[in-house]
């Protein structure tokens, strides 16, 4: 190790610190002492990084209130920013909550954290196309029986056990925090982007799942089956038919792939 | 070995920091405004409204891209990584100018987000200017490095730090971003004379100037961009243009965002205070 890199690595820990801890190669002069100086970069670092995380976490700040600052210099501190863009320090924070005692133990915490980080990440996910409700015209009938539906790429599924959709509705709104609920079952929430525009909405099973095969490739025929298993009888063609409109008019889907591509 | 391009980039006048509180203005309104810089790493992204709005502002503005991560003076590899993004950013956008810090950012993968100085020692000199060269062959032209503020004082410093940025960009053959305001701050905080500083600059190599605000600590002043550009560091610009003659100038503000009118205020101030002494200078 040269001793340039000795020496930034050590003044690199005493800037991460939580602590103040003196450096023999630091010194202070009658302006300032080495002490306050380093102090600076010490409360920048974490001041950085906390409103960074702030502001790609507003429904996790929400449900965690007062405690917010807390919980993310724990995750600062257990977790150092290791991207280029200061935004993507988040990245793991949602893994930190489930794993990290106390907010193991309160899913809603990691929720809301997945939340906010599947909306950031959805907001400068790669340009796909949409296809429009003309494209849908345009198959053949002999061709739906193999048809893909592809769905956007960007396009997450969230499972929540708590209402912290309900926080990120009321944050963006500027509307009054909610009570934090416990649901029965956990809720599926899509995430994704139309246009430029992130959106964000419940869905339920049996339309997750077919969404999901259809991210698998699963030909148009295999989603009727699946529609048929969940939908009266006589009824899934028709249910099936309403639901991908909804999916075209959303811009959830991104390409028609003809059967034997 | 790839061929750096080594042309002079152009003159652009007097321009803004690009921030999404002006977004929507900086297109909408006749303003003064000559050119924009970006940070680079706000659009190093894969798609989305920043770069649909980048796009709407390459064809209105010449472009400078400032990045804040290149970590020069790290002593980790150079994240080719993020040099294959800043690359594709630059090929995309054919900014005037690439710039970063004269700094380095963490070590061992860390990311402290900060522009952390460096000691302006032998071997300092050395691997800085090793790495300008690598950096400027990777993206085939010459960089431009910012000067920055410092609040620590290196015990086994063996250069001041204008001797080390002079000597990184004759021995490199980089450019130099020169921030007015960094000076001032860096001049307070370690006692020394801006004015010697700003005569230690080689004049042929100085790109760009930024201007900015800062703020009074306990005993230091701190470069945190939200403030006008107070009366000394107009001072010290006056003393720079007399030196450097017509350098594209802009002002950077990060935070506390005022009104744009403010910041084309301070721009308009910029213009009139140069334009005469630029002249004479030259």
């Amino acid at each position: 190790m040269s001793e340039l890199q000795a020496l930034q690595l050590r003044l690199q820990r005493a800037v991460m610190a939580s602590a103040a801890t003196p450096l023999a190669e630091l010194v202070g002069d009658g302006i300032a002492d080495a002490k306050s100086r380093l102090a600076i970069y010490r409360h920048g670092y974490r001041a950085r990084l906390r409103e960074a995380l702030g502001n790609e976490f507003p429904t996790l700040a929400s449900v965690a209130g007062r405690r917010f600052n807390a919980l993310l210099d724990r995750y600062i501190d257990a977790c150092p920013s290791e991207h280029y863009n200061l935004r993507w320090h988040g990245a793991g924070l949602a893994a930190f909550l489930r794993y990290a005692l106390p907010w193991r133990d309160r899913p809603a915490f990691a929720e809301a954290a997945e939340l906010d980080w599947a909306i950031s990440t959805c907001f400068d996910a790669a340009d796909e196309p949409a296809i429009g409700a003309e494209a849908l015209a345009a198959v053949a009938p002999q061709d739906w029986a193999e048809l893909r539906l592809l769905p956007q790429q960007h396009l997450q599924w969230l499972a929540l056990s708590t209402n912290v959709d309900a926080f990120r509705t009321a944050v963006d709104a500027a509307a009054a925090r909610p009570h934090l609920r416990r649901r029965a079952r956990p809720r599926r929430l899509l995430v994704w982007r139309q246009e430029l525009t992130v959106r964000y909405r419940a869905v339920e099973p049996a339309e997750a799942a077919l969404l999901a095969a259809a991210a698998r490739g699963e030909p148009f025929a295999a989603l009727c089956e699946l529609a048929a298993a969940d939908a009266p009888p006589g009824q899934a063609v028709a249910r099936l038919a309403t639901l991908l409109r909804q999916w075209v008019d959303a811009g959830l889907l991104r390409e028609l792939q003809a059967g034997g591509m | 070995m790839s061929h750096v391009d080594n042309e002079r980039p152009p003159y652009l006048g007097y321009g803004l920091g690009l921030r999404v509180e002006y977004y929507q203005e900086l297109l909408d309104r006749p303003h003064s405004v000559d050119w924009l810089e970006i940070v680079s790493e706000n659009y190093m992204v894969p798609g989305g409204l920043p770069l649909v709005w980048l796009e709407r502002f390459r064809a209105r503005f010449p472009l400078a891209m400032h990045g804040v991560s290149l970590s020069i003076g790290g002593t980790d590899p150079l994240d080719e990584g993020y040099l294959a993004r800043l690359d594709a950013l630059a090929r995309r956008i054919e900014p005037a100018w690439v710039s970063d810090h004269l700094c380095w950012t963490g070590v061992q993968g860390v990311n402290l987000h900060d522009l952390m100085p460096l000691p302006y020692t032998e071997e300092a000199l050395d691997h800085v200017v090793a790495r300008v060269r690598q950096v400027q062959e990777r993206l085939r032209r010459r960089i431009l490095l910012e000067n920055v503020s410092s609040y620590i004082r290196f015990a086994d410093a063996q250069l001041e730090e204008w001797e080390f940025l002079a000597e990184v960009a004759r021995r490199a053959d980089c450019l130099i971003l020169l921030d007015i305001n960094n000076v001032y701050v860096s001049a307070r905080n370690h006692g020394f004379d801006a004015l010697r500083y700003l005569d230690g600059i080689p004049v042929e190599r100085v790109q760009q100037f930024h201007l900015a605000g800062h703020e009074h600590g306990e005993a230091l002043l701190v470069d945190t961009h939200d403030a006008p550009v107070p009366t000394p560091v107009w001072t010290l610009y006056e003393a720079a243009v007399r030196r450097f003659g017509a350098v594209s100038t802009m002002i950077e503000r990060d935070d506390h965002m005022p009104p744009l009118s403010e910041l084309l205020a301070e721009l308009e101030h910029a213009r009139r205070l140069a334009a005469p002494l630029a002249k004479a200078a030259a």
